[in-house]
Parts: structure tokens; sequence; C-alpha cells
């Protein structure tokens, strides 16, 4: 019977290992500079992911400066204000439902909320539905890293006569820092790949744009798009493109568990 | 007033500290107001989920009432739309994954707390959480140009061949091999949950308490009499959520779908047929939907998706809360 | 302000002493169960005091009374009088942080702040008073002195807090109390936590500060409370059993459970 675990542990493996072999592979053939210095290409054309890359990057940005303190307020007050309410029973079991939702629910959820109103996709738009995935981690970690500050610590920021808030923001946030910060990494790993959330609001565009109130083109959408065409170039972009984002998960991944990692060390 | 110790404020100095508390006061209740509003914010953008969903489907709804539930037509040209094809997509793609992923995962994750070489159990132990965190349009990609083709090309024609007549069987692994389809898209959605119901079922593996383990070993129990009689019992609560919550993942899991499914609106008896999910179809055909009652009926399967998911996910939260809540004590 | 200092009848010598804090039938409740039953004492001012007792006797929550420190958490609410200079601090109205600013505490395990050494006391002190630069080196300087602990850390002010040894950590604890300028300090088992070493130079604080604080020790250890108190509060199962100066409690106490407890036949 345990054989059969080492054999399940060893199936398993293997098919991930696969998985980061093909795309190592297939990623890195197509490799090049001109990759982060050129724009998307029209059909049957070299080009690079520039512009993709761009937009990427700069709703992650504003989805990050967006979500954080929102989520960093919002396990805040789970964890100090509000730590023996009933709200904050009830907001963690829905923050949980919460960071496992669907994303393309989101998606729907931000294209009613502010596509439809305003008429047209927009960059904004996929910032706030990457946003809206933000909350749901940086509120669990926040919460989690908050209850591990021992409370000698808060009673011993009280007892000096310091308020409520200057403790939470001198002394609590300060021996949770690391924890906190981990969230953040885990969220913008967590967003840098999602695409469903961004196919009805960010939308795609071919062409370099930095108006946030147009289309804007990101890398998984450019990916998505990429790869179902029939054109080798734009399977080869896609292929690269996801070379790209896992390297960048697997590195804020790796970056957020070791700031946790040596906390735990200790 | 009584001043007792050596610092003797002034009445200037005293009002300044009195200015202090005042303001003090205020920034505290502002500070914990706005802590406060986000927290809220956080069931308001649930709720806001919920009725942006059923505002935006209620045309759908409207139109086409219960019958929306068991109509298996999709048809935008004449504008009849039925979700039955791809809440059978989702719930079949969704139910094999499960099927697949969680012995193995459950597999991977005895092996790691208990048989895995101890210098090697760390390291295997992050490469899966690592795994975990990788976007599944990765898996999509990997799905459609080296799966795909693999099976289509090796593995379905060989099954197709073998279950040839054998009653049952020879329609459920009927041809032609497409390489996508229902199949396919279950095995990378079992791929995609496996190292996430891994990380969750050692976590819970990691609650059983080591004297538990320890005693029962000393009885001379071997690994397997352990695992079975003790770990297993212990934490079942624990591998339920952690199975429920994958089982979320994967019913609402769009590209690692997308790619491979097929986009047929129909229900095939054959898993080799194309078929499509709540997802899927959402992800190929919003924007492209012309027409309000199109337009509303892919946000029902939306809101379709939410009220499935959302009963998965508070079934999973409840019951890790429960093994959480003893793990606490 | 309508309350006077009422005279003290609990104490037997010290009725000359202005009185600092005044209990007057206090009780206290965590959630249903009642931990403070009817208690009634008063602290002389510029003086320790200490409280013994066994475990879970209540002279904890005493202690954490006097700041309201207890507030930080649900369910618990004490009933009755806690006078300060005539003044009841349970009021509704009085400011906590104020309160707390003038009623000091040191824990069971020390607790440095994660900051540098420097950063520790002038946290508390930035809150109320803005000083220059001087003035502030000044005071940490001379908090630090206070606490017998600048020879060690003066050339390491920059140092995180958590660096220091326990010994000294709750040395910088106390620093950081005394450089609010309190007029009261409360101390819940301070020692516990250390080495007879350390615990010795703490006595020693102890005993070098009163000249300008009211000081309340919370301890379990009976030798200790000898050494540096005045008076001494025998509590049991949440009542105050005897208060007297404390070579009468140790030598010739009233009651018979003071009797058993000191000389260790329970506790």
């Amino acid at each position: 019977m345990m054989a059969l675990c080492v054999v399940a542990a060893g199936i398993g493996l293997a098919w991930l290992a696969l998985i980061l072999g093909a795309l190592v592979y297939k990623g890195t053939a197509g490799l090049s500079f001109a990759v982060f210095t050129e724009m998307t290409p029209p059909p049957g054309e070299a080009g690079g992911l520039l512009n993709a890359i761009a937009g990427s990057l700069l709703m992650t940005i504003i989805a990050v400066v967006v979500g954080t303190p929102i989520g960093v307020l919002a396990g805040t007050y789970m964890a100090e204000y509000g730590r023996f309410s009933r709200i904050t029973t009830v907001v963690r079991f829905i923050n949980d439902i919460l960071l496992s939702a669907p994303s393309i629910i989101i998606g729907l959820f931000v294209y009613e909320l502010m596509v439809r109103p305003m008429g047209h996709f927009s960059a904004i738009a996929g910032a706030v539905a990457l946003a809206i995935l933000v909350i749901p981690v940086v509120v669990r970690t926040t919460e989690d890293m908050l209850n591990l500050v021992p409370n000698a610590l808060r009673e011993a920021g009280a007892a000096i006569g310091a308020p409520r808030w200057v403790v939470i923001r001198s002394v609590a946030y300060r021996a949770a820092l690391s924890g906190i910060v981990t969230g953040i990494l885990l969220a913008i790993a967590r967003i840098s790949g999602e695409t469903a959330p961004l196919l009805f609001t960010a939308l795609n565009n071919q062409f370099w744009s930095s108006n946030i109130n147009a289309p804007m083109a990101s890398l998984p959408v450019t990916i998505f798009q990429f790869a179902l065409s029939p054109y080798e170039e734009w399977q080869q972009l896609a292929w690269t493109g996801a070379l790209i984002i896992t390297l960048t998960v697997l590195g804020l991944s790796i970056l957020a568990r070791s700031l946790t990692g040596r906390r735990e060390d200790r | 007033m009584t001043i007792a110790s050596d610092a003797m404020p002034s009445s200037a100095a005293a009002r300044a500290r009195d200015a202090t508390v005042r303001r003090f006061a205020l920034t505290d209740a502002i500070f914990r107001g706005l802590t406060r509003a986000s927290a809220i914010l956080v069931l308001v953008i649930l709720g806001g989920v919920a009725i942006s969903l059923f505002a935006g489907s209620w045309q759908a709804l409207s139109s086409f009432g219960f019958s929306f539930l068991t109509t298996e037509s999709w048809n935008p040209v004449t504008e009849k739309f039925g979700a039955l094809a791809p809440i059978y997509g989702t719930l079949v793609t969704a139910a094999i994954a499960i099927l697949i992923a969680v012995p193995i995962g459950i597999g991977i994750a005895i092996f790691l707390t208990e048989l895995c070489p101890r210098p090697l159990r760390r390291p295997i132990g992050i490469a899966v959480e690592l795994l975990a965190g990788i976007p599944s349009i990765i898996y999509g990609i990997w799905g459609l140009f080296v799966f795909a083709p693999f099976l289509q090309t090796t593995i379905q024609p060989f099954i197709i061949n073998i279950f040839h007549g054998v009653p049952g069987l020879s329609s459920l692994f009927a041809g032609p091999p497409y390489g996508i389809g229902l199949l396919t898209s279950a095995l990378i959605l079992a791929i995609m949950v496996l190292p996430f119901i891994t990380s969750i079922t050692k976590d819970v593996f990691d609650t059983v308490p080591a004297v538990l383990k320890e005693s029962a070993y000393g009885i001379g129990c071997t690994t397997w009499e352990v695992t079975r009689r003790v770990v297993i019992p212990y934490t079942r609560i624990g591998i339920m959520g952690g199975v429920m919550l994958g089982l979320g993942r994967a019913l609402g899991e769009t590209m690692a779908v997308t790619f491979v499914i097929g986009n047929a609106h129909r229900i095939s008896a054959s898993l080799f047929a194309p078929g499509t999910t709540i997802s899927a179809t959402i992800a190929n055909e919003f924007t492209e939907a012309d027409g309000d009652l199109y337009t509303s009926s892919l946000v029902a399967l939306g809101l379709i998706l939410f009220v499935i998911t959302f009963l998965i996910l508070a079934a999973a939260r409840y019951m890790l809360m429960r093994i959480d809540a003893r793990t606490g004590a | 302000m309508t309350q006077m200092l009422s005279p003290d009848m609990t104490m037997t010598e010290t009725v000359t002493e202005k009185t600092k804090i005044e209990v007057k039938n206090l009780n206290f409740y965590y959630g249903q169960s009642k931990a403070l039953k009817d208690i009634s004492l008063s602290l002389p001012e510029r003086s320790v005091t200490a409280f013994i007792g066994p475990s879970g006797c209540g002279k904890s929550t005493l202690l954490r009374v006097f700041n309201r420190i207890y507030e930080l958490y649900p369910k618990q609410t004490a009933e009755g009088q806690v006078l300060l200079d005539g003044k009841n601090i349970l009021d509704r109205s009085q400011d906590l942080n104020l309160l707390r600013t003038k009623i000091g505490m040191v824990f069971q395990k020390p607790t440095p702040f994660p900051m540098s050494i420097y950063e520790n006391i002038a946290f508390g002190v930035r809150l109320y008073e803005n000083l220059g630069k001087s003035e502030m080196d000044g005071r940490v300087e001379q908090a630090l002195k206070r606490a017998a602990l600048w020879s060690e850390v003066k050339d390491k002010l920059n140092a995180s807090g958590l660096s220091l040894s326990g010994g000294q950590q709750q040395r910088l604890c106390i620093a950081r109390t005394v450089a609010v300028k309190p007029e009261v300090i409360l101390l819940d088992e301070p020692a516990s936590a250390l080495d007879p070493l350390s615990t010795a130079k703490i006595e020693e604080l102890i005993d070098e500060l009163q000249a300008d604080y009211t000081i309340v020790i919370v301890t379990h250890n009976m030798q200790q409370a000898a050494r540096v108190s005045r008076q001494t509060a025998f509590m049991y199962l949440g009542e105050l059993v005897e208060f007297d100066r404390t070579e009468k409690i140790f030598t010739s106490p009233r009651e018979k459970r003071t009797q058993d407890y000191i000389t260790g036949r329970f506790g």
C-alpha cells in the first residue's frame, strides 16, 4: 500500500516536471532581446511582447496600490479592533470564500460594475478586477500575521499611554512586517498570471497604450490570444510569455518564502 | 490638582497634553473607522458580486425561466439559450479531475509526511507548494500544444480500440480522437489541482500530534497501519475540506480548460467528445456576444457557477474551520 | 472633585503618609465569574507595596485594574472605585491613554518593542511631549541611567532592543516606563523570567525607584516581597486576606491563612 504512495508521488511529481520541462524547452526557444523591446506583431510577423509586459506591469501596480491598503486595513480590523467581534467571524468566512472564488466571476462583476456603465473596456477596469483578487490574499495574511504578534507587546504599548492606532502602527505592524510583505508578494504572484478577469475588463490591445481609460494589452491575455491562433510566430511568443510569467511567479513565491522562512528559523 | 512626581507640568504643558489627548482620541477613531470600513468592504464586494450577477442575468432568467437550467441548445442566431451543456461539462470535468487528483494528492502527502527521506521532505514540500501557485494558463497552453496532440495520436486511438464493442464503455470512449475534449480537460484540471490538494492534505497531516503517532508505532503498528488507523481518521474533516477546496477550484477554473475543451454546446456520451464548461463558455464568447440577451445568458451562467462554488467553498471552509478549532484548543 | 482622601483603616502604622491609590469595594469579573471580591485598600505614596498569594488569587488582576489594561479584552469588567489622588480612574470620562502615562507598567516577560534601544524609550516620550534632539537624547540617557542600563548600552543605542539579554530587556522596559515620568509604576512579576543575578539587579532598582515613584509589585516569590516591599497584601481566592507592613505580614500575621501561606503550607 505504501508502495502505491511512492508511485503516486513519482507520477505526480514527474507529471509536473514534464510540464515545466516543456515550458522551459519551448519558451527559451523564442527568448530573445526583441521580446522585451518590440511590440506584439501582426499575424505572421516577428515581434515582441513589450506592450503586453508593460500593460501587465501597470495594471498590477495599480491593483496592488489600490488593493493592498484595503486588505491591510481590513486585516488590521480583524486582528486588532475587532478581534472579538462578530463581524470579524463573518468577514473571515466571506474573505476565505472570496479567496478561492473563480476569478472569471470577478471579471463578470467588474464588467457589470465598470465596463457596462462606462461603455468601453479599460485598463482601469482590469486593474480593479485584479485589486479585488489582491484584497482577500492580503486580508488573510495580515490577519494571520498580526495574530502572531504577542498580546504582551500590545499591552506594553498601551501601558505607556500610546493610543491603539499608534500601538498598531509602531509596534504590531513592525513586528508583523515581513509576514505582511509576504502576503503582498503572494498576492502579486497570484494576479500576475490571471487571465480570466482581464478578458472582458482590460480586453487587449495590439499597440502600445498608456491610457488607463482604454483597452490595454496584458501578458496573460496576449498568451491566450496568440496560443489559440494558427500563426507560428504568435504561438512561439505565447510560449515565451508563459515562461516569463512562470519565472516571475516562481521568483515572487521564493522571495516571499525566504522572508517568512527567516522568521520561522528563529 | 494634586501632582505628585518630579514631572511638574506647567499649565501650558498641561494644556498641550490635553490637546494631544483629544487629537489621539480623534485619530484613533478615524483609524478604527477606516479599518472597520475596509473589513466591511470585503462583505460589500461579495454582496456586490452576487447582486451584479443577479441583475446582469435577470433578462435571461426572466425570458427562459427554469428551462434555462434544463435546455441543452445554445443558439446565438435564434437567441435560444440553455445552460445544461456547460453545467454538465463543468460538473463532469471537475468530478473526474477530483477522482484522479485526490488519491494521488493524498498519496503524495502520505509520502511526504511518513515515507520520504527527511532531507528531501522540505525541498519536495516547497516544490509542491510553488507548483500550486503556477498560473492556470500555463497548464492550458501545455494541454493545447503538448498533451492534446499526444492523446490524439497515441492514447485515444488505443483506448477506442480496446473498448470497441464493450457495452457502455464503448460509448463512453467513442471516437473520433480529437485530442481535445472533456477527458483532456479533466486530466489537465487534475494536474492543476494536484499540488493544491497535496499541500492542504500535507498541512492537515502535520496537525496530527506526534505523540499519537508515536504511541501507535510504539505498539508495533506499521507505517500503513498508522496512516490508515490514526492519521487519516484524525484528519478526515480536514482532508474533506481540502478536497472541497480543490473541487471549488476545478469547477471555476477557466484558462486550463478553455484551451482544450473544444467549446461545443452539446452533451455527448463520449468523454473524448468536445464539450464546454461554464467558465470556458464565458471566456470564449463574452466579448463576441452581440445582443443583450446573449450577454445576459452568459452572465446567468456566471451566476450559476457562483452559486455552485459558493456552496462548495462554504462547506470546505466550514470543515477546515472545524479542524483549526481543534488544533487551536 | 467631591472625593476627599479618607484615612486608611487597614494599615496600622502608616496613617501619616499620603495615600496615592485608594481602592474601595472593588469587584472584578471575567465574564460571569468573579475574580476580585470586594477589595479595599490604600497604597501610600513613594513606597513599594507587594501583592502576594497563590496562582489565581487575583493579585495580577488587581494590578491590571490600576491602569485599566484589562479593557483591551472583552467581557472583563470592574465595579467599585479606584482613586488616584482622590479621582476615580474607573470613571468612564477618564481618558485611558492619559491614565496610562501616569501609571506605568512592566510585565512578566520583557516586552521590548521591535525597534532600536533608543527608539524604545523615545517612542513613549514623543507621544505627549515635543522635545528637541538634544533634550530627547538627555531624556533617553537619564531613563537608561535610572534603570541602571546606561553603561551597558550607551555605545549601541541604535541596536535592536531585541538584541539585549533577558535581564537587560527587562531593565529597558523599566527605563521606557520611567522615561514618560509616571507617578505610579506597576510591576507584574517583573523578575519571574530572569536569572538570579538579573533579579537582584531589578530588586536593587526597585529599591532606588521608590524615592520618586509609588510602586506596586506582584510576585509569587515571598522572599522577593519581603526584600523589596514596605507593605504587603496577601490575597487568596479573589479576596484580600491581610494587608499590613511587610515585616508584620512575614513575622506575625493576624490571619491563619496568611501564616499558612508564608510558611509554605499551601500555595
